[in-house]
This record gives C-alpha cells, sequence and structure tokens, in this order.
C-alpha cells in the first residue's frame, strides 16, 4: 500500500470532515466558556470588548474554515488561528485566561491534518507559544516560587501537548485503518477476479471448445446452404473463444507482479519473428502501482503491436523512462505513419485511449520526430495518491 | 480401427470428443478418464492405440503424465490436446515423448488427421523454428544439449545412453528436469485450485 501522508499540501483527507465537527462543538463550548467566565467573574477592565473579539473570532475563524474548506488543510490558516487565539490569552492579562478552553481547539485541525511527528512539533511550538504569552502576561519570579502556581503552570502547559498527541494518534489511526479497508476491498476484487477468470477459462471456453469441435464434425457431411450455416456458426465459435481469452487476459491480476519493461520485451520477442523491423526496447518506469503498471503495460503492448502489424517500419523502438514521478513510454516506428482514414474494425487506439484515461495518464498519437512513422507517448501519473482510484 | 482413450477433466469436452470420435468410421472412443486417477485402470483395461491427453489436468502437468504413459509396456500413441498450443510448447512436448500436438479450438477434421497419423507412428508436431530452439538452448545448460538434439532426431534412448556414456535412467532424470525448466507456464488463476 503506497498511500501515505507525505505532503502538508492541500491533500483529500477523508475525515477532515469530523474534525471539522470537533473543531465546530469544541470552538462553540470554548467561547460560551469564556463569555460566561467574563460575565461572571470580573477579569480585565475591558470585558465588554472582549466578549465582542471572542464572539467576533469563534464567527469568523468557524465561517472561513466552513465556506473554505481548503484552509482546514492550510498550515498558514492554522497558524493565524493559532496567533489570534494566543492574543486573546495576552489580551486578558492573565495566563488562566477565561480562553484556555477555546484557545486549545486551535490545535485540532493541525494535530489531525499533518502526519504524527509533525504534529508533535506543531504541538511543542505551540506550547512554547503559550508559555511566551504566559511570561509577558504575569509570569514572574515570584509566581515560581509558590509551588501551587508552579503546579497549574506546568499543568497548563501540558494540556496542549496531551491534545495534540491525542488528537494526532487517533488521526494516525483511522488513516490506517482506512488504507486497510481499501487493501482489503482491492484484495476481495482481486480475488472475485480470479474466480471469474478462472470460470471463464476453465468451464465456459471448454465448453465452447467442445461445441466448436462437435459442429466442426458435421463439416464435409453436408453441403450447401446448411454447409453456409454451420460455417458461419464455427467462425461465431471461435470468435466467442478468442473473445474470453482476451476477457481472462483482461482479469488475471495485472500483469502479476512482472515489470512492464519486462513484459513489453517479452512482447517485443514475441512479435519479432512475424516482423521484419527491428525493435528495441530500453529504459524502465521503475515501481509502477499495480493497476497503472497494468494499463501502461497494454497500452504500450497495443502500440507495439500496431507498429508491427500495420507500420511497415523498418525499425521500432521502445523507450521506458523513469524521472522522479514521471514516467514515460514512447514507441517509435519508421513505418507509414497513421492512416488517413480509420481501419474499419479497428479498437486498438480507442482502447488505449480510455485505458489512458482510467489511470490518468496523458496520451498523444501522432508522427514521428521527422515527420515519418508514428510515435506513441505515453506519460503515467505516477504520484500514488493520484494512481490509487478505485480499479 | 483405432482404439482411442480420452482424458480431460471438463465433462462438456469428454462428451464432446467421445461424440465426435464415435462419429467418425475407423475410430473407437473406448473410454473418457476425468483425471490422472482415473486414467491408469482405464489405461490397463481397454489398451488404446492412441491417447488423446489434455495438457492441463488439475494437479497434474499433460506433460509429466504424458512421461509416465510412454514408460508403460507397448506404450499407447499419445496426443496432447491443448486449448494453449502455441509453438512455445512444442519442443519440451517432443522431450516428453508426445507423438502429436493439437489444438482444442482446431476443428474435427484435424484432429482425426492427428490421430490417424499417430497411430501410424507418425509425429504430429508444428515445426521447430530457429528462434524455439535458441530460445530453448538459453534456458538449458550446455550438458543437456546434445540430449536435445538427439531428440529432435528421434534417437532411441538406449542408444543416447551409450553415445554419451550414460545410464539410461540418468537420461530420463535430465529429460525430466529439461521438461520442468523449459515447461510453458500456464495462467492458473492463484487460489482456484
Amino acid at each position: 500500500m503506497t498511500l501515505q501522508r507525505t505532503a502538508i499540501g492541500p491533500l483529500q483527507r477523508p475525515w477532515t470532515s469530523r474534525w471539522m465537527a470537533l473543531l465546530l462543538m469544541t470552538r462553540l463550548f470554548g467561547a460560551a466558556v469564556a463569555v460566561l467566565l467574563l460575565v461572571v467573574h470580573r477579569v480585565t477592565a475591558h470585558d465588554g470588548a472582549l466578549i465582542i473579539a471572542v464572539l467576533a473570532f469563534t464567527a469568523v475563524s468557524l465561517a472561513a474554515f466552513t465556506l473554505a474548506p481548503r484552509l482546514q488543510l492550510s498550515p498558514a490558516a492554522w497558524f493565524v488561528d493559532s496567533l489570534a487565539v494566543l492574543a486573546l490569552v495576552t489580551a486578558s492579562e492573565d495566563w488562566r485566561s477565561p480562553f484556555y478552553v477555546l484557545m486549545l481547539t486551535a490545535l485540532i485541525l493541525p494535530a489531525t491534518g499533518l502526519p504524527f511527528r509533525r504534529a508533535l512539533a506543531w504541538g511543542v511550538t505551540f506550547m512554547l507559544g503559550y508559555l511566551g504569552v504566559a511570561v509577558y502576561a504575569e509570569l514572574d519570579t515570584e509566581a515560581l516560587e509558590n509551588s501551587i502556581r508552579l503546579e497549574t503552570i506546568a499543568t497548563h502547559l501540558m494540556v496542549p501537548l496531551v491534545v495534540t498527541l491525542a488528537l494526532a494518534y487517533a488521526a494516525d489511526v483511522l488513516e490506517r485503518l482506512r488504507d486497510e479497508r481499501l487493501r482489503s476491498e482491492r484484495l476481495a476484487v482481486e480475488s472475485e477476479r480470479q474466480r471469474i477468470a478462472w470460470e471463464l477459462h476453465d468451464s465456459a471456453k471448454q465448453r465452447v471448445h467442445a461445441a466448436h469441435l462437435v459442429l466442426s464434425a458435421l463439416h464435409g457431411q453436408i453441403d450447401g446452404a446448411q454447409a453456409e450455416l454451420v460455417s458461419h456458426a464455427l467462425g461465431e465459435l471461435r470468435a466467442a473463444g478468442a473473445d474470453m481469452d482476451t476477457s481472462v487476459a483482461e482479469l488475471r491480476t495485472p500483469l502479476e507482479g512482472r515489470s512492464v519493461q519486462r513484459l513489453l520485451r517479452e512482447r517485443a520477442a514475441q512479435l519479432a519473428p512475424a516482423s521484419d523491423a527491428e525493435i528495441v526496447v530500453r529504459g524502465t518506469v521503475g515501481e509502477l502501482p499495480a493497476h497503472v503498471a497494468a494499463h501502461a503495460y497494454r497500452i504500450g503492448a497495443e502500440a507495439l503491436t500496431n507498429a508491427v502489424r500495420h507500420g511497415d517500419a523498418a525499425h521500432i523502438e521502445v523507450l521506458l523512462s523513469r524521472n522522479g514521478a514521471n514516467a514515460t513510454i514512447e514507441v517509435c516506428d519508421d513505418g507509414r505513419g497513421l492512416p488517413a482514414i480509420r481501419r474499419p474494425g479497428s479498437n486498438g487506439l480507442r482502447s488505449m485511449r480510455a485505458r489512458a484515461e482510467t489511470i490518468g495518464a496523458a496520451l498523444s498519437i501522432g508522427q514521428g520526430a521527422d515527420g515519418r512513422g508514428t510515435r506513441v507517448h505515453l506519460r503515467l501519473a505516477t504520484d500514488p495518491r493520484e494512481g490509487n482510484e478505485r480499479p | 480401427m483405432i482404439r482411442i482413450l480420452i482424458v480431460d477433466d471438463h465433462p462438456a469436452l469428454r462428451a464432446g470428443l467421445t461424440a465426435v470420435l464415435r462419429a467418425e468410421p475407423g475410430m473407437v472412443p473406448l473410454d473418457a478418464a476425468a483425471s490422472v486417477h482415473d486414467l491408469w485402470p482405464a489405461l490397463h483395461r481397454t489398451k488404446p492405440d492412441v491417447v488423446v491427453l489434455d495438457y492441463h489436468l488439475p494437479e497434474h502437468d499433460g506433460l509429466v503424465v504424458c512421461r509416465r504413459i510412454k514408460r508403460e509396456l507397448l506404450a499407447p500413441a499419445v496426443l496432447l490436446y491443448s486449448a494453449y498450443a502455441d509453438a512455445s510448447l512444442t519442443i519440451p512436448a517432443l522431450l516428453a515423448g508426445v507423438d502429436g500436438l493439437v489444438s482444442k479450438a482446431a476443428p474435427a477434421n484435424e484432429l482425426y488427421d492427428a490421430i490417424r497419423r499417430v497411430s501410424r507412428g507418425e509425429r504430429v508436431l508444428p515445426p521447430i523454428s530457429r528462434e524455439l530452439l535458441d530460445q530453448a538452448g538459453a534456458k538449458l545448460s550446455a550438458d543437456d544439449l546434445p540430449i536435445l538434439g538427439m531428440t529432435l532426431d528421434s534417437t532411441p534412448l538406449t542408444e543416447m545412453a551409450q553415445t554419451l556414456g550414460l545410464e539410461p535412467t540418468d537420461i530420463a532424470r535430465r529429460i525430466d528436469r529439461m521438461i520442468k525448466r523449459l515447461k510453458v507456464e500456464i495462467p492458473v488463476p492463484r487460489g482456484a485450485r
């Protein structure tokens, strides 16, 4: 499984909406606590302004995160949010602030949106920020000599860390659970495909062979219109057998762990005796997600087959390359080039395009470099997140 | 009259083959075995001239079964009947002592023809091309190549043993190993069996 949380960037996290709901609830709760404390106890000389500020902050921050979901995963937005809550704590002139609960809610999105270690780093930084505010607001050496106050500040400093740890752990576990479920779903689909392939091959196809054999025994014993009917039926049965072979090939585990380059080389070796062209396969595309590799191979194989069968080429070159996240497969020949009019019944190009679309790859089919022959160029998206949509 | 034993794991093909062979004058299908387990009693009871053997039997490789049939006293001719009768099967089939190779997709008259020819002691195998021979040679060790060459020339086992200064059993063991190396992998879905 290649699904990993690798970047801070705006990646699609399915749990985000749930964490957003948690933020919504706790922040409203935190704001209510703050307003209640400000109303019941006199905290500062400017309690009225603080009440307006906390209500405005709560409304604006929640509206922004809800209306622009992109912000839920933006470190810049988290940073602004954290600065705002720390500013509120500073404005309350006491680190045992009525805004303490509200302040903790600013940890929810970064703790769940970042990979585990980075989330912890964020939590520690946030705690240091809070310590800075505490020192600025009130904390002095006299306060630290009082053991009860020392204990209180220690607790206040630990809570952000504990909250971050718990949330980051939960997010991590949920992520793994999701990966695991995806994997087992994929395995279930895989084994179902295996079963269908097996039934097609081992049962249905044997019956087609049997029917073909029995019917073909009539051949030569009848003549005229009946013979024509029989030979028509035989043709259909042969086509059915060929269709089944294709379906079985598609259903079998794509490539079964063999690499694209190796299979293309094998395909080239199979085609070589049937062609006068010199076929060269060079390079490698490296590791690819299994079903991307499967479709990439079939596109490459189809292009190669076309070049051999219809291209009338002297040289055919298959170039594979991998540069970081970019993988390309290129099939070039120096033959006749693409026909001006599509050959009747040729599904090849259409199926190549459909396959490229399935795996989100860019496929271009056109003239060769010097205006001769055909060049098929396939650029693959190897980002595991993009390659991981359901097959 | 050619007496024929059929070995195929699929009932539709057993029934189809039996019907088709019964319809052809001069051919008698004696029995149809569904598995290798059923094959031996049927073989000993009926003593056929030709065995039409499915290449892809459950839990058994058709080539290994063929080797065993050929070890019998007065062994029948073996016609390998395969859904994958492609050229790469020819050399391993030849080494296993197969007399003929017919695709399951072939029409009945091709099958009749092949059965008649193998029953006369002829070989009905696709021609072995240069590439095929090179590919096979690349998979085998240098010691095996003389055995491959002599098998292609239909040299009897005893003569082969004499030429190479080996025991016939050694040669047989080496041929078994060569078949294993050259065996055409058939796509069996994982966990299907």
